[in-house]
């Protein structure tokens, strides 16, 4: 038999949730066939099969959270295979002569009415309204295990089942929806955020009639950047002028810990949930490379293929929900983070221009939700207006190169 | 007497405080109920203060007596060894009341309610306590009936004599007599016989002709072998005609398996008559509970009598008198009021007899296998054979295990010899498992010890016991 463990495949990572199994027992498997879904912190992870042969037993449920060393699946090698082989004839002919087997017993008078079978065995059927002298053993001798007698517990059931079902109204069974791996995290995550952090939210908006003529002119010179790519690198000009935004509560040491790295987190929609990729130190990159790196990093969202070093280490988040719509939230803060912002809808919406004529603008509505504890409102408006000066005057970014 | 008219409700109510009513109430105490436990005379029963604990204080002291050439052969010599009966009675009482309180202060430490009085009931589920001029009502949700045995003469047995001993009495005695009567064929008299003859009397044992003993054949065969080593004389009675009192003893005459009448004298006689249920003074007779010819209460396999909520253990229900059912029972009842599915199996309750040496049996007997044509295998393993028997100088006796041919499974172990009560634990565990011969085989058994004995008759079923000569 091969034990597979759960190792360490991630940066000293030391536990992980089951998520589910890939294979089932009896599967045949071969080497580095994939077995197991693992998720740790916000990764998720498969484990490939150390050998070829056969599932003989899995150990831990899914939704469980295990150490790193935990067992989580028994594999018969090949290396096994003859013996394997062999009890599976043994067990055919058991099965075969049953009945023969328990009047073979029947035939042997028993002057004491004896039970055959171990007292805890007994114990399960009396448990289970069973009377151990009605179940089958499998032993050919008649000596009644407690597999027989969970068998025969099973097989009742499922009688009684069939029995229920013709006579009652069949009641529909609700869907559900297993609640584990990264929707019990993205959870855990925000129950921990909002009963941690008094959050503030204040909504804005910024015309990007410019930074859009801006891209244009971009995309017909060759090359096409995101929006997000322009908000990350304007949150990191406003981040460094309101370094509050950047920074991490210390109660412990009763501090605030102003952080000199930038790294942007950027919610990211996938299938199985909400998933915050980071582009470290942003500051230092420019925003084509910001712009190729959202782009990779969110493919990897999408495919579970981030790795744990490429979600860690935020110091200030952003949520880009616009392409979806909405034209305000009230965001929950990305703990441990102060604060965070959310770009919503951009609309074309009828302003009022500098020469009082009203005009088509592109209208994008923003919320920012910030830790109240560390940081005020006067604070928190004094920054998006930073931040909305530099997306409204784009060529603003320019004065920021290093 | 004041008849109170006040009653006090209980949830439980348990009438005797032998080995099965104080089991019952401290068990109801670990299931959180609370228990009241009523005793007319003294913790313990039947049990502690004249039964299986005095008989075996003086079967140990014959065991001890018997190794006196023995301890020669060691080297330990020299001691004044002689044998004083009142230094062991003291050491009886001594025993009993240690004990007794332990029962005491077990059913202190669990708060179990412990009146002492005589319980009858008033209906069904009153019972009136009364203790002196003390009479307190109780209404009980449950309760269980333990009040035990006692043993009474046999109608042959017309005359009341000092000269006559029951169980309680003989191992009051202050006296070793010089030629003790032993009528019984069950173990007390068995042990009466066997350690009265170790501590000096000279034993006649009349065995009933038609029951026999009640072992494996072999162990019956062995038993009546080694009486006749220790000078114990064996009479086969066919009846017993009659006793008579002389001025320095006791006469017994029977009509003998060799259907003549035989008169025998003696110092002193046992008897261990007849077993009968203590049911008479509880009056639930007058509440039409169901009871056997003899009077012992019928119950169902939850121990619970013919009328609801009135349990009954022990001795005063029907089947074997001994104290290691009436624990089983009583544990069991209160686990069913508690809402529990016990189970009580006797199937396997072993024979106990500490003679010299002790007798250990459980299962089927060859005598079984033969009436009822069981494709059996059986092999006797001798302990003169073992090696740690001829340390101790214990090589008497044999194990005996029977299994079955087809299946291989266990279906009897018996043993005479020294250890057999320790290994009895051993027996039970592989009977109840329904262990096969692998079973037994596989494990690894110390050596050198008793217990070897046993894995060596299992080898033997197939011929394969390292200690026994190959059979042609």
């Amino acid at each position: 038999m091969v034990e597979v463990k759960l190792h360490d495949i991630g940066e000293g990572m030391t536990e992980g949730e089951i998520v589910n199994y890939l294979v089932k027992v009896g599967d045949r498997v071969s080497t580095d066939q994939p077995l197991v879904e693992v998720l740790t912190d916000k990764m998720t992870a498969e484990l490939p099969s150390p050998c070829a042969g056969t599932v003989r037993k899995i150990i831990v449920e899914p939704g469980e959270t295990v150490q790193v060393g935990t067992s989580l699946i028994y594999i018969e090698s090949d290396g096994d295979h003859e013996l394997v082989s062999e009890t599976k004839t043994l067990n055919n002919s058991v099965a075969a002569t049953i009945d023969q087997g328990i009047e073979g017993i029947e035939r042997i008078a028993n002057p004491f009415k004896r039970v055959l079978a171990a007292p805890y065995t007994r114990k399960l059927a009396r448990d289970n309204n069973i009377d151990i002298a009605e179940v089958p053993a499998t032993d050919l001798s008649g000596r009644v295990t407690e597999e027989d007698v969970l068998r025969f517990i099973k097989k009742n059931r499922e009688v009684n089942d069939i029995d229920e079902q013709r006579v009652q109204i069949k009641e529909e069974t609700p869907d559900e929806i297993p609640f584990r791996g990264i929707r019990k995290e993205i959870a855990k995550k925000m129950m921990k955020s909002l009963f941690t952090i008094p959050h503030v939210t204040h909504f804005d908006e910024a015309n990007m009639t410019n930074l859009f003529e801006m891209r244009e002119d971009m995309k017909k010179a060759g090359d096409a950047i995101s929006v997000p790519a322009f908000f990350i690198k304007a949150l990191t000009i406003s981040l460094k002028e309101f370094p509050i935004f950047n920074a991490e509560l210390d109660e412990e040491n009763n501090r605030i810990v102003l952080k000199k790295n930038y790294h942007i987190g950027f919610a990211t929609e996938t299938k199985n949930g909400l998933l915050v990729p980071v582009i470290h130190d942003a500051d230092k990159k420019s925003i084509k490379e910001i712009h190729h790196e959202l782009i990779e990093l969110s493919e990897k969202a999408v495919t579970g293929k981030l790795s744990l070093a490429e979600m860690q280490n935020s110091t200030f988040s952003m949520s880009n929900v616009g392409p979806l719509g909405s034209t305000g939230a009230t965001p929950i803060i990305n703990y441990p983070e102060t604060a965070l912002i959310s770009f919503h809808k951009t609309k074309k919406r009828p302003i009022v221009n500098d020469q009082d004529e009203i005009v088509i603008g592109h209208i994008m509505t923003l919320s920012m939700s910030f830790d109240h504890r560390v940081a005020d409102g006067s604070t928190a408006v004094s920054f998006t207006n930073r931040f909305i000066n530099l997306i409204e005057h784009p060529y603003q970014l320019l004065l920021e190169m290093i | 007497m004041v008849v109170g008219e006040i009653s006090q409700e209980r949830d439980l109510v348990i009438i005797g405080g032998g080995p099965g009513g104080y089991s019952a109430a401290i068990r109801a105490a670990q299931l959180g109920l609370s228990a009241t436990l009523i005793e007319q005379s003294q913790l313990g029963g039947v049990c502690l203060n004249e039964g299986c604990i005095p008989s075996k204080v003086f079967t140990h002291a014959a065991g001890k007596l018997a190794e006196k050439p023995h301890l020669q052969d060691l080297g330990i010599s020299g001691i004044d060894m002689e044998f004083n009966i009142n230094q062991l009675l003291a050491y009886k009482t001594k025993i009993i009341k240690r004990l007794r309180t332990g029962i005491e202060k077990l059913c202190k430490e669990n708060k179990i309610e412990l009146i002492y009085g005589k319980a009858t009931f008033l209906d069904e589920n009153r019972i009136g306590v009364e203790n002196g001029h003390q009479f307190d009502i109780f209404t009980c949700k449950n309760t269980i009936i333990a009040t035990g045995s006692s043993p009474v003469m046999p109608l042959e047995v017309t005359i009341r004599s000092t000269r006559i001993l029951l169980a309680h009495e003989i191992f009051n005695l202050p006296e070793i007599p010089d030629d003790l009567l032993v009528m019984g064929n069950d173990y007390i008299a068995l042990e009466v016989a066997s350690c009265f003859a170790a501590l000096g009397s000279h034993v006649t044992i009349f065995i009933e002709n038609q029951s026999g003993l009640p072992f494996d054949e072999s162990i019956n065969k062995e038993l009546l072998r080694l009486f006749k080593k220790r000078k114990v004389s064996l009479i086969n009675k066919v009846k017993l005609l009659s006793t008579a009192e002389t001025e320095d003893g006791i006469t017994l005459t029977v009509q003998s398996d060799k259907n003549r009448e035989e008169t025998f004298a003696g110092s002193y006689l046992y008897v261990s008559g007849e077993r009968m249920p203590n049911i008479e003074t509880t009056g639930i007779a007058r509440f039409g509970i169901h009871q056997n010819d003899q009077g012992f209460i019928k119950v169902d396999e939850n121990m619970e009598s013919s009328i609801k909520s009135i349990y009954a253990i022990g001795d005063v229900t029907e089947g074997p008198r001994l104290a290691a059912k009436a624990i089983k029972q009583g544990k069991a009842a209160v686990e069913v009021i508690s809402g529990g599915k016990p189970e009580v199996d006797l199937t396997f309750l072993p024979t106990i007899v500490h003679t010299l040496p002790p007798i250990a049996s459980v299962g089927i007997t060859e005598q079984d296998v033969k009436e009822h044509g069981i494709d059996a295998r059986i092999c006797e393993f001798p302990m003169r054979s073992n090696g740690y028997a001829a340390i101790t100088a214990n090589s008497e006796g044999f194990i005996k295990v029977i299994s079955d041919t087809n299946t291989s499974i266990v279906l009897g172990i018996h043993m005479i010899g020294e250890g057999a009560v320790e290994l009895s634990s051993s027996f039970v565990q592989l009977l109840e498992m329904a262990a096969k011969e692998e079973d037994m085989k596989f494990p690894s058994y110390a050596h050198p010890s008793y217990g070897e004995g046993l894995f060596e008759a299992v080898e033997g079923l197939v011929g394969q016991a390292i200690h026994m000569a190959p059979i042609d």
